[in-house]
């Protein structure tokens, strides 16, 4: 155990969240770079419950799942009363890049995220996985490109018929209809609503639904796409939270993602469906026209990075200037002209 | 005893005196007196069966990897199942374990005040859970017998018709041995599917089922629908194996 302590060489703070906090490190066996997940433990006394559940469930449901699309993860090693995580690295998330307003997003770089995406949660779901807080800020993604789904800390097995579930899950602004009307059995779709509005903000770089609070969230979601009724939604009313709204009248979709051409708003209108049941999984959503229609999806080392990532990487790089003096010192005799 | 398994054994009524156990005064047994206990704990704090089957996993696992003289063993079998409530999303509360681990060791004995003693148990079964994922390298996922038990029993039902079924509890018999067998490290040693097989082959013998539309021939095990990689002698050891613990019964 001593050994796996020093078998990672921090390099620098990444960040703190309400129970980790994550360093970028090295690898020192294969110099390979990896994010450390220190996991924080309650020092005080009445704090003790011992394991965080968050971390016990990314290590329990982590250590099964092998995907490209999936966050992998590397170790799991304890020092002292310490938990700590070794994950890939992943240089930024899809939250930076969205916020990011030098990067154009185009409808190949939207392609390529959103089908990595729907690629590591099929083999999610096909393995009876919810992930359950779908968000740009968990779709972590590298400097190659590739895409990753992160942080399982609320993920879940599904399938039990009678299980009873949380309808506390997933950040508000991607949270489905279903959820905030109190329902406590749910499966995929879930994951899919969120996919959806994912989608919808890669397009439009801000959040489709912002909601301030679970109300307003309703509100916003019907201003788009009208009110449920129990034709198109059958079931709806019979929700433990459900109450009527005021009428809205739907708005085409067309409308509001202006640019985005007939096969991608398929996609979106497959994913935001009211009705939990009406909406597509990853695996029809896959096999929709757009994925197979040009542009091709950008290729990984093509996607954009985001300003902070390419200055830094500019400043390793040397600068043309000082190529050219290298260049000039190393071969100073034959570019010489003799005479 | 090669080919013969004396299910007289079990279909004999083993007179259940419902004494408690005094568990102080029992030795380690390879691991069935922990056993027992997280079963009787588990029960009372109505964790579900699969978290129990965890609990107990997780305690025969770890005395595999360490000397059992050196741990209390009932401080590792309460950690094992805070553990495993963890593990299967069944929450179990510490302070509930603490409670129940406490009065079923001393039994009659008041609840703990929230005092040193309350926070001394607490604090190691906290620290001993720590311990055990370490022992167990992190690795807390199990494969159950349980669910390849559930599917074969479903396809079973079709084959021995519902006046049968409904008659006789193959059902109800073939999960009582899967969660005896629990009480044993042993199940640790053969693969999930096999161990549900084993299970309904007893239940079978106990109730002197035999199966229809197929011929009792050497070459040809009934199980062969559900396995094909259970050799003969295997499915013997098995069965063995699971009613070797009803002698190790407390008396």
């Amino acid at each position: 155990m001593t050994n796996k302590l020093n078998k990672y060489e921090k390099i620098e703070f990444l960040g703190e969240g309400q129970f980790a906090t994550v360093y970028k490190a090295r690898d020192v066996d294969t110099d390979n770079i990896v994010a450390v997940k220190k996991i924080k433990l309650g020092s005080r006394q009445e704090a003790q419950d011992g394991i965080n559940r968050t971390a016990l469930r990314e290590i329990k449901l982590l250590q099964e799942l092998h995907h490209l699309n999936i966050i992998g993860l590397l170790d799991v090693f304890g020092h002292m009363s310490n938990v700590s995580l070794v994950f890939d690295f992943m240089d930024t998330d899809l939250e930076v890049i969205i916020k990011d307003n030098t990067i154009i997003l185009t409808t190949a770089n939207i392609k390529s995220y959103i089908l990595q995406t729907l690629q590591g949660l099929e083999y999610l779901h096909l393995n009876w996985i919810l992930h359950r807080d779908l968000k740009p800020n968990n779709l972590l993604v590298n400097a190659n490109g590739v895409l990753k789904v992160g942080d399982f800390g609320l993920a879940k097995l599904y399938g039990s018929p009678n299980r009873i579930n949380t309808h506390q899950v997933v950040t508000r602004w991607y949270r489905p209809p279903e959820l905030l009307f109190g329902a406590k059995q749910y499966g995929t779709c879930i994951d899919m609503w969120a996919v959806g509005c994912i989608l919808a903000e890669l397009l439009l770089r801000v959040p489709l639904f912002p909601g301030v609070s679970d109300l307003d969230q309703l509100t916003k979601i019907f201003g788009v796409f009208g009110n449920p009724t129990e034709e198109n939604w059958p079931g709806v009313r019979g929700l433990s939270d459900y109450v009527d709204f005021k009428p809205f009248t739907p708005i085409p979709l067309k409308s509001i993602f202006t640019a985005a051409g007939d096969d991608l708003l398929d996609l979106i209108e497959g994913l935001l469906v009211l009705s939990p049941i009406g909406r597509r999984n990853c695996t029809e959503s896959l096999k929709m026209a757009f994925f197979s229609n040009k542009p091709a999806p950008t290729a990984g080392p093509k996607l954009p990075l985001p300003q902070s990532l390419r200055k830094a990487r500019e400043a390793q790089k040397p600068t043309l200037k000082r190529k050219l003096l290298d260049k000039m010192e190393g071969d100073i005799l034959a570019k010489r002209l003799v005479f | 005893m090669k080919d013969v398994i004396d299910v007289m054994e079990l279909q004999r009524e083993k007179t259940r005196k419902n004494v408690p156990i005094d568990y102080k005064s029992l030795d380690f047994n390879n691991g069935f007196t922990p056993a027992r206990f997280i079963f009787e704990c588990g029960i009372k704090l109505n964790g579900q069966p699969l978290t129990l089957a965890t609990a107990a996993v997780i305690m025969h696992r770890f005395f595999r990897e360490v000397d059992h003289t050196n741990y209390d063993c009932f401080l590792i079998a309460a950690s094992s199942l805070y553990l495993a409530g963890k593990v299967k999303d069944d929450s179990l509360k510490i302070r509930d374990i603490i409670n129940v681990a406490h009065n079923t060791l001393h039994r009659g004995s008041n609840p703990l005040e929230i005092g040193d003693e309350y926070w001394n148990m607490r604090d190691a079964i906290v620290q001993a859970e720590l311990l055990i994922m370490r022992i167990l390298k992190f690795e807390v996922g199990t494969i159950h017998p349980h669910k390849y038990l559930l599917h074969y029993l479903r396809s079973m039902e079709g084959w021995l018709g519902k006046s049968q079924w409904e008659t006789i509890p193959v059902a109800r018999a073939s999960a009582s041995f899967l969660q005896d067998f629990h009480h044993d490290p042993s199940i640790l040693d053969y693969n999930p599917r096999h161990i549900a097989i084993a299970c309904i082959s007893l239940a079978l013998q106990c109730y002197g089922v035999q199966l229809p539309l197929i011929e009792d021939a050497d070459d040809e095990a009934w199980y062969n629908v559900f396995v094909k990689d259970l050799p003969k002698d295997k499915h013997w050891e098995v069965m063995e194996k699971i009613m070797e613990v009803y002698n190790r019964e407390i008396e």
